[in-house]
Parts: C-alpha cells; structure tokens; sequence
C-alpha cells in the first residue's frame, strides 16, 4: 500500500500518512495532510513515498502536479523522496516550468533515511 | 456571486472563502455562496490574491490550477467556510 511521511529538516519523521483509501499505487488527496503540513510548515523538509514494487523511482505526474502545488500554498521549496523495495531517490523543483523536477543533486545517504525509511516500507507491505 | 455583508451574523447561504498562497493564509473580504462553482470560486480567489487580501500579500503570478476547493458546513458559533488548499494525492489517480 503506498504511503507518505511528512519529514522535519533534520530527517526525522513528523507524521505517518496511512489514509483510508489508499491503494498499492495511490494516496488519495487528504486534508490532514495538508494540516500536518500547514501546521509544521516552519520546520518542513518535505514528504517521502512510496511507490509499488522494485527499481528506481521516479515521479509520476500526479506527484510533481502534488510537489508544485504543495509548495506554491507553502512558499518554499521542498524535498520529495520516494522509495522502492530496493532504491531510494529525492526530487526537487529544477525549473524553468512549474513541473520540472529533477533528481536531487545531494542524493540520498544512510544519515537521511534512518529514521523513517524502515517504517515507511512496513507501512506500505 | 460575491455578495456584501450587511450585518455581522451568519447569513444562511453565504460562507467565508479562506485561501493559502505563498506561505500566507487569508479569507476573502466579502462572503460567498457556499454553492458557488470551483471554477468560480478559484476565479474569485485568483483575482483577490492578485490585489492582495488581509493576510496575503499580492501577487501576480497567482495560479489555483492544482487546489483544490473544500466546503464545511456551519456548526455551532461557526458560518459556512470554503477553504482553498493545495492538492495532495500521490501515484496513480484513480478514475471514478
């Protein structure tokens, strides 16, 4: 089941996001979510997901359509991991247009999955 | 419609628009019908936020394209609220 985890700047999770009507590929849109992010928008990083099966991942449309409109209500821009079974990549916003996100450049290391990315995949079993 | 408020009570029928943008979060000065259309409603906030409302500054650039548009019917002490947020589904959308 896909599953999201809103992220605070130093990588640790803020909030689990394991809604009703989730499916193996999808996460429905969610007003709490959106609370959660409202309310921790001071000391965001960003939210992580998951998505079905193996293999690098990548972002779907209906993800960077979320990232771009997630970040225009909040202002700032954010990182947005996403996991497989056995990879883990993060994307940000590289431009010119609104959907034109990228592989982060930093890439992911042990220190910034730790806390979170375990629980994540059980979630999302 | 954008309808004037005429008294400061509850007016059946009308509700409060509240939109996010930029960091900011502001309700539209005047009421609207809490039946009004997105498209109308995203219309409505599009041009308040290019002018600027209590609580979000102005800006041009404004766009509503991938918000969605969330109605909350009165409770107690409490009128009609439309709030305008950003949408937040992940992977696949399912078609209905």
């Amino acid at each position: 089941m896909e599953t999201a985890v809103v992220l605070d700047r130093d990588w640790h999770p803020i909030h689990f996001h394991t809604p009703s009507g989730r499916t193996g590929g999808s996460l429905p849109d969610s007003h709490d979510l959106w609370e959660v992010l409202w309310t921790n928008r001071g000391n965001l990083l960003g939210v992580a997901h998951s998505h079905p099966g193996g293999g690098v991942p990548g972002p779907s449309q209906t993800d960077v359509t979320t990232f771009a409109a997630i970040e225009a209500a909040l202002g700032v821009r954010l990182i947005w991991p996403i996991v497989t079974s056995d990879f883990a990549g993060a994307f940000v916003w590289r431009g010119p247009g609104p959907h034109d996100y990228a592989e982060w450049e930093q890439r992911l290391k042990t220190e910034h999955l730790r806390a979170w990315v375990h629980e994540l995949l059980r979630l999302s079993a | 419609m954008v309808l004037q408020v005429v008294q400061a009570e509850f007016v059946p029928g009308e509700a409060t628009l509240n939109i996010t943008w930029a960091g900011q979060n502001g309700d539209l000065p005047n009421p609207i019908l809490f039946d009004s259309t997105d498209v109308d409603i995203r219309r409505w906030a599009t041009e308040a936020v290019r002018g600027g409302i209590p609580g979000i500054t102005a800006d041009a650039t404004v766009n509503f394209q991938d918000f969605v548009v969330e109605r909350f019917s009165a409770t107690e002490g409490l009128p009609n609220r439309v709030v305008l947020r950003p949408k937040t589904p992940f992977g696949v959308e399912r078609t209905a």
